[in-house]
């Protein structure tokens, strides 16, 4: 492998874990918090679809993702009044609401743009950055991204602050472990965990948005195709931390970006084998690879005041 | 002792207790909404209607269809159920379908089925399937006992991983796919032999439904049995509703968990079997698409009763028929049955909250 082709793979590979590192990182916060979600697939989707349409009828991108980020609410607000305010099971809620939003999208789509349409989209600017960009033979090909991926970096550093240093992060991670002493404290269990699934819904449209408008420009039918369940893989691989669920996702990240680099080395590996790549690694990852799972004490349950 | 990572289990006997009124109001109220989104997106609904009955009861034909469909939602369902009495989430229905479909193919058309005496060209091949299921299913059950992992997850994973070996499988001539005479040759295996495909109840091709349907009934008659009069039935029951209690009296946890969930694999392998040795004939990519997942909402929808799955099967059975018609003459997307049945789900786990509160 030259060095050219090495940092076009390093480049893909941070490129395609971007949706995974941003919605890893918000359901990694809702699970701190307490609660499973699943429906972050239906959410990167919802962020996918409306952030494509948005940049699409305003001819403005960022608008777009602005327009991603408001569909997703009322999304996140549905998981988040079923799972925490009317306790209904997480599990049924996610699958429930990810059935709901594919059906959902893909009727608009075909509404709004026809059958079969690759529409090209305005996408999100690529941004080169001072310095790291002017590396040579490296400084194009990994470092000049989409800008929203270095703003997805800074919110993750930022949460990384928030979780360790802050009273909020602290109740978070309170309000999965022992949601009754944070209720005992005078914190709402139920507050902070609606916070928790607002910020993965929050991350979830970035992730799709940058799916559609920052990557492909384009929206395809379920184009998320199972990034949601990664993420939720990667969080379980990361035993619940932040530094964990990042190492996972660049992980999935390279496995996925194998699947366009090795044809181009010449090594004939079955296309079908590295598209399944990254979902076997995250299987090996849930089982077993990461050892015993440590699990938020109260992750899943509904807290019920007595 | 082995769940650490999701401690909340779904019980559907938990989460949603409501009387089948309110299954039933929940099935209206998104079909209702289903109407008003065909006037919505400027389709005449008494066309769309007209189309969607023709696609289910229309004709032996439509009908016959809707069966085959329900068929396979309701082994997938009833294997959910079974499951979930152990307090497990099967979601890998979609995975098991496919492998069951793999294997019945690779034995029909490769393993020598066909030459076998009566009866064993199709028998085989079945088996097989239920075979590859129980396998695909079993694997969540052991990682589960083993380091913890939560099998919605494992499931899910393992669904994704089928559905790329399906592609696989097509797509390689040193697999199932046909022999490459030109390059426009499909990416699709050979049709099976005619003796390895399922016999039709009434011979005639006008009205394909196939031995498949007396055999879900008397597979849906022996879960039910299992499930209520057996002790397996009880301890499967026992390890779902205190696993702790259940080790203490005896039963094997380890042993239940690989159990429900290698039936629940084993009856999804077996509804691909069935769609493909009486339907389908040949294995091409997505000839399980969303088959699983139906499935398991039929499952999730029959809080746990294996009569509400054969129900909610034939119900969405004959909405995905409708749903194809209406988009082939009416132009309604297919889309529209997602959006219904992701409305339900979401309106009964919504509703168990307020049932809960009553009783």
């Amino acid at each position: 492998m030259t060095w050219e082709l090495f940092a076009v793979f390093i480049g893909s590979s941070v490129r395609l874990a971007v949706p995974l590192l941003l919605a890893g990182t918000g359901e990694l916060v809702s699970e701190r918090a307490g609660v499973l979600n699943m429906s972050i697939e239906g959410m990167m989707l919802t962020g996918a679809f409306g952030s494509a349409v948005g940049a699409w009828a305003t001819g403005n991108p960022t608008l777009g993702l602005l327009i991603g980020i408001v569909g997703v609410l009322p999304v996140a607000l549905l998981q988040a009044l079923l799972s925490n305010t009317l306790r209904a099971n997480q599990i049924v809620t996610g699958i429930g609401i990810n059935i709901l939003v594919l059906g959902a999208t893909t009727l608009a789509y075909r509404e709004i743009f026809g059958a079969r349409s690759r529409e090209q989209i305005p996408g999100l600017a690529k941004w080169n950055p001072p310095l790291l960009g002017d590396i040579p033979i490296f400084g194009e090909a990994v470092f000049q991204q989409v800008w929203l991926l270095y703003v997805g970096i800074i919110i993750i550093v930022l949460t990384a602050l928030v979780l360790r240093y802050t009273a909020l992060g602290i109740a978070i991670h309170a309000a999965g472990a022992e949601p009754r002493a944070v209720d005992k404290s005078g914190v709402s269990v139920t507050r902070i965990r609606y916070i928790g699934v607002l910020f993965a819904g929050f991350m979830s449209a970035l992730a799709g948005a940058f799916l559609s408008i920052g990557d492909i420009h384009t929206f395809t039918e379920g184009m998320t195709r199972g990034a949601g369940y990664l993420a939720i893989a990667a969080v379980i691989f990361g035993k619940w931390t932040l530094s964990g669920t990042v190492f996972a996702c660049l992980l999935f990240g390279a496995a996925t970006a194998l699947q366009f680099q090795l044809p181009t080395l010449g090594v004939n590996v079955p296309n079908a084998f590295l598209i399944m790549l990254p979902y076997l690694l995250a299987l090996l990852a849930v089982g077993g690879l990461a050892g015993r799972q440590t699990a938020p004490r109260a992750l899943g349950e509904a807290y019920v005041r007595r | 002792m082995t769940d650490t990572v999701v401690n909340n289990r779904l019980d559907i006997r938990e989460w949603v207790r409501p009387s089948v009124a309110i299954s039933i109001s929940a099935v209206a109220v998104a079909g209702l909404l289903g109407l008003v989104l065909i006037f919505a997106i400027g389709v005449s609904v008494p066309d769309a209607l007209s189309a969607f009955v023709d696609g289910t009861l229309g004709s032996p034909y439509a009908i016959a269809a809707s069966i085959n469909r329900s068929i396979a939602f309701a082994l997938v369902g009833i294997g959910f159920v079974i499951a979930n009495r152990a307090n497990l989430v099967n979601v890998g229905g979609e995975g098991q379908i496919a492998v069951g479909g793999i294997a019945a193919t690779a034995v029909a058309l490769y393993g020598g089925a066909a030459d076998l005496p009566a009866g064993l060209p199709f028998l085989v091949p079945l088996l097989a399937a239920m075979i590859a299921g129980m396998i695909w299913g079993a694997i969540p059950g052991v990682l589960k006992i083993k380091v913890g992992t939560n099998e919605v997850i494992s499931t899910l994973l393992l669904s994704f991983i089928a559905v790329w070996l399906l592609y696989w499988c097509v797509q390689s001539p040193a697999l199932l796919r046909k022999p490459m005479t030109s390059s426009a040759t499909l990416p699709e295996s050979l049709e099976i032999p005619d003796s390895t495909k399922l016999p039709l109840l009434t011979g005639d091709y006008s009205f394909p439904v196939n031995i498949g349907l007396p055999a879900t009934i008397i597979i849906a008659i022996v879960a039910g049995v299992l499930l209520s009069k057996t002790l397996l039935g009880v301890q499967l029951r026992a390890v779902g509703f205190n696993s702790v209690a259940a080790s203490r009296a005896g039963i094997s946890y380890a042993r239940m968990v690989v159990l429900a969930l290698g039936i629940a694999g084993a009856l999804g392998g077996l509804a691909g079997g069935f769609m493909l040795l009486g339907d389908q004939y040949l294995l091409k990519d997505g000839f399980s698409s969303g088959y699983g997942f139906d499935g398991l909402v039929a499952g999730l929808l029959a809080r746990g009763s294996v009569v509400g799955v054969i129900a909610a099967a034939l119900l969405f059975g004959f909405l995905r028929s409708g749903g194809i018609n209406m988009e082939m003459v009416a132009g309604v997307p297919t889309a529209l049955v997602m959006v219904i049945q992701g409305l339900i789900v979401v309106t009964l786990a919504g509703a168990a909250y307020f049932i809960g509160r009553r009783s």
